[in-house]
């Protein structure tokens, strides 16, 4: 079994195995079919408006992106290196990027400046009406984006943002071709898009399934494998066996209890990653419904102190994972990461009592609206949850309903979700103000998912933070904001999320915590 | 005839209708599509934009003489998610389902119907004991347990079969035995019920008297007589060719109507599902259509009532 603090070691390990093996020429009779068995695709690909966690499994096979996290010599990705973005460079609030020369789309076209302010740019992302409108969550401040000749962009933002770089390593880095999405129309483009990434599109049914084939132009060499075959397979038990017997070489989405049995097969590999994803019980913090006991902080703060996490997550998970402690203070933060920070509400059920005592709480049910089977062993959890609640006088029903509208459907007190970290690689931008912050959907008051009222306390800090340039001053700014959103405690964080997968034993892979499904280069190496 | 054929032709038309109105109204008034389909941090702006654009944002009156004024045309809207006609992308998936909907049914015809003969002749013997707990058994166990069971054991353990999709004979073999058990057990036990009644009759006895041979008796005497409610039970499975394979296609990965049925609800494609909905219904009101023409085939006096 690989524990979390070998992860980094064996991707380190496999990265240097692959750069070892040193680059051979490839031909495309000598390069196989890979057939991954998933569980679902999304209803179209577009780089914005097809954002999900299925999606974001096979993007960059099809789009580079303009800045990478470099995941083999850092399990954390904090570091960056170039994609199709060259170098960049800041002044005050405009950024310059240099873009790779001689870059081809899918089309045989080439990539200019052109493409990559339009990609950025106000008529896909972020002006009246866009094509992507999704896509103003990540560009949140930007004022202008050009291409300043054929290789050079400039984006400039409202205020200096220093953090351009880490955001384009996200969703918006990935780049389109101006001219063929523009004849295409969205729609269209994201039933058959064109990029730059290694594979191009031949085949995309979103109930079916997707087809790559290598696109041998590929900036950064031909890729190993002739083609990549996407294919939906429900049923767990179908993709298992696929895996067991050959038919399949990649799948993923293992519950956690198969895992083993999984790994018991000498031909099959069983890989997992960390994600930059925590499941979470959201509180209600909002006089809706007008009796909701919740809008006191006292009773949010007795749910945390009440659950012994670290018994639950090592019950269901084992060694694969971890209850985070103290939100926001998590390992993919880097710099801002402080392993002996203490717990501000620790398991304590005598505490949690007497803060109950405190309060007006007689016994009310509290109804939790759970999404079906949407995170792995959420259920198990919830069960344990509601009797450790049970026993210091907590009345909590666990309400499974089958699908999120049905658990946006107000009235309701607790809440499932789940808060990625991925947006500014080594920054708690994300979720700490963008999933927070009074432009999010658990502030806003138009939103179906709001859940609380930010804080003066909050706002200032908010304030601050943003407008930090200097990394000891965003620090300060963090512990800030991070202790004025922990006086409210509008949601607890369960533990961090885990991806697997299941492979060929005669392939080297190296898995991704953001749980890209990499196909190529430092990630991927098949058998001679 | 005219008149029994005109009657049975309005019966059908009203009852698509009721099922496309009634489909429409709970499809629109149980929830916002909208909610499906974006994220939940959607802005005001971005749902605004695109009710507009599927004209969600119309009352619910003109939106229903809208699809009903296109039905007419053959045009039953466009997937909210992909934005492809409906009828492009049922008709992309039904000859999937109709291959594994009738190869099943075959199957469970030759082995049901036979085997339903055979217990009512041996009847109360070990072998009538044996192919009703058989047929019991078929029925009795949930498609998608016997699917996983096979799953497990073919392609798992003795990886003789694929385990999902479609392409070669050999991925047809494990769909087809899930899908045509169950209606193999029902068609043996209707089968059976029904030749042991006619087996009883005087007619039987006297056949016997005047010394035809225990073949003829069963296949050209009893047989025929027990058809009709055989026919009837037939024509009741025939219709759910297309909704029974739902839980099968889901198990198989099997690229059919009943798994699109799956995602089109789970998305809230209202269009879809509308289309799926009717393409159902269409299935069962023709089967019934198909089962009243055979009975009149089968027995006379039927025909004779209805002129």
């Amino acid at each position: 079994m690989i524990t979390r603090r070998d992860f980094g070691k064996y991707s380190a390990g496999a990265g240097a195995l692959t750069l070892a093996a040193g680059a051979k020429p490839l031909y495309a009779q000598d390069r196989p079919t890979l057939t991954i068995a998933v569980d679902n695709l999304w209803a179209n690909i577009n780089t914005i408006n097809g954002i999900s966690t299925s999606t974001r499994r096979f993007f960059p096979n099809i789009y580079s992106l303009l800045v990478e996290q470099d995941y083999i010599n850092d399990p954390n990705g904090v570091q960056l290196k170039p994609g199709l973005a060259t170098e960049w460079s800041r002044d005050g609030k405009v950024w310059t990027i240099k873009l790779r020369e001689g870059v081809k789309f899918h089309d045989g076209t080439t990539m200019t400046a052109e493409d990559v302010a339009f990609t950025l740019g106000p008529e896909r992302l972020w002006g009246d009406e866009p094509f992507e409108p999704r896509g103003k969550t990540f560009t949140e401040g930007f004022v202008r984006v050009e291409a300043v000749d054929d290789l050079t962009v400039e984006i400039e933002t409202d205020k200096v943002d220093p953090y351009i770089p880490g955001k384009l390593t996200g969703y918006i880095g990935f780049v389109v071709p101006k001219a063929a999405y523009l004849e295409m129309g969205v729609d269209a483009f994201g039933q058959m898009p064109i990029g730059t990434g290694p594979y191009k599109v031949t085949k995309f049914d979103s109930g079916e399934v997707l087809e790559i084939e290598a696109f041998d132009e590929y900036w950064d060499g031909p890729p190993p494998a002739a083609k990549v075959i996407w294919k939906i397979v429900p049923e767990f038990a179908a993709r298992m066996a696929g895996v067991v017997s050959g038919e399949f070489d990649f799948m993923y989405n293992i519950p956690t209890d198969q895992m083993s049995q999984l790994e018991s097969y000498d031909n099959v590999t069983v890989a997992y990653a960390l994600a930059g994803n925590y499941p979470a019980v959201g509180f209600n913090c909002l006089p809706d419904p007008e009796d909701n006991p919740l809008v006191d902080v006292r009773l949010r703060k007795a749910l945390v102190q009440s659950v012994d996490m670290d018994a639950i997550v090592t019950a269901l998970f084992g060694e694969l994972t971890y209850h985070p402690e103290v939100p926001f203070n998590w390992t993919e933060y880097g710099p801002f990461y402080d392993p002996d920070m203490p717990n501000p509400l620790p398991y304590d059920p005598e505490a949690a009592k007497a803060l109950i005592a405190e309060t007006d709480y007689d016994g009310e049910e509290l109804d939790w609206h759970i999404t079906r089977q949407f995170y792995p062993n959420y259920e198990a959890a919830a069960e344990i949850m509601v009797e450790m609640w049970r026993e210091v006088g907590l009345n909590v029903k666990a309400n499974v309903l089958d699908n999120f509208q049905l658990v946006y459907e107000r009235p309701w007190h607790m809440q499932n979700f789940s808060n990625s970290t991925a947006f500014i690689p080594g920054d708690p931008y994300r979720p700490l103000w963008l999933d927070w912050g009074p432009a999010s959907g658990r502030a806003r008051e138009d939103s179906r998912t709001r859940t609380w009222e930010p804080t003066p306390e909050y706002l200032a800090a908010g304030e601050k933070f943003l407008n930090a340039v200097e990394f000891e001053e965003r620090k300060e700014a963090y512990l800030e904001l991070s202790a004025a959103w922990q006086e409210v405690t509008p949601c607890m964080y369960l533990w961090k999320s885990v991806y697997n997968w299941a492979h060929r034993a005669d392939v080297t892979w190296v898995p991704r915590p953001d749980g890209e499904m990499r196909m190529f280069g430092e990630y991927l190496t098949l058998p001679a | 005839m005219l008149r029994f054929w005109s009657i049975k032709v309005l019966r059908t038309v009203l009852t698509l209708w009721f099922v496309v109105t009634f489909t429409f109204v709970v499809l629109r008034t149980s929830g916002d599509p909208m909610m499906a389909l974006l994220s939940p941090d959607a802005l005001p702006d971005e749902i605004e934009q695109f009710r507009r654009q599927w004209g969600l944002d119309q009352p619910l009156f003109v939106q229903y003489l809208r699809y009903v004024g296109q039905m007419f045309t053959g045009n039953f809207g466009e997937s909210l998610r992909t934005h492809q006609p409906v009828i492009e992308i049922i008709l992309d998936r039904l000859p999937a389902t109709l291959l594994l909907g009738l190869l099943s049914f075959a199957l469970a015809a030759i082995i049901g119907i036979p085997a339903g003969v055979v217990a009512a002749v041996r009847r109360g013997g070990a072998v009538d004991r044996l192919l009703m707990a058989l047929a019991v058994f078929g029925f009795a166990v949930p498609n998608f347990f016997l699917g996983i069971c096979l799953i497990l054991l073919f392609s798992l353990m003795l990886q003789v079969l694929p385990s999902s999709g479609t392409g070669t004979f050999w991925h047809l073999i494990m769909p087809v035995l899930t899908l045509g058990t169950a209606t193999a057990g029902t068609l043996a036990r209707f089968t059976r019920s029904a030749m042991l009644e006619q087996l009883e009759k005087p007619y039987m006895r006297a056949a016997m008297a005047k010394g035809v041979p225990a073949w003829k008796r069963i296949y050209l005497h009893a047989f025929p007589n027990a058809a009709i409610p055989i026919v009837t039970v037939i024509g009741l499975n025939l219709g759910q060719l297309i909704a029974g394979s739902i839980v099968v296609e889901t198990v198989f990965a099997w690229p059919g109507i009943g798994r699109l049925l799956v995602s089109a609800v789970s998305s809230r494609d209202l269009a879809v599902v509308q289309g799926l909905v009717l393409v159902i219904a269409f299935t069962m009101v023709m089967a019934n259509l198909i089962v009243d023409l055979v009975y009149g085939l089968l027995d006379p006096r039927i025909r004779g009532g209805a002129r």
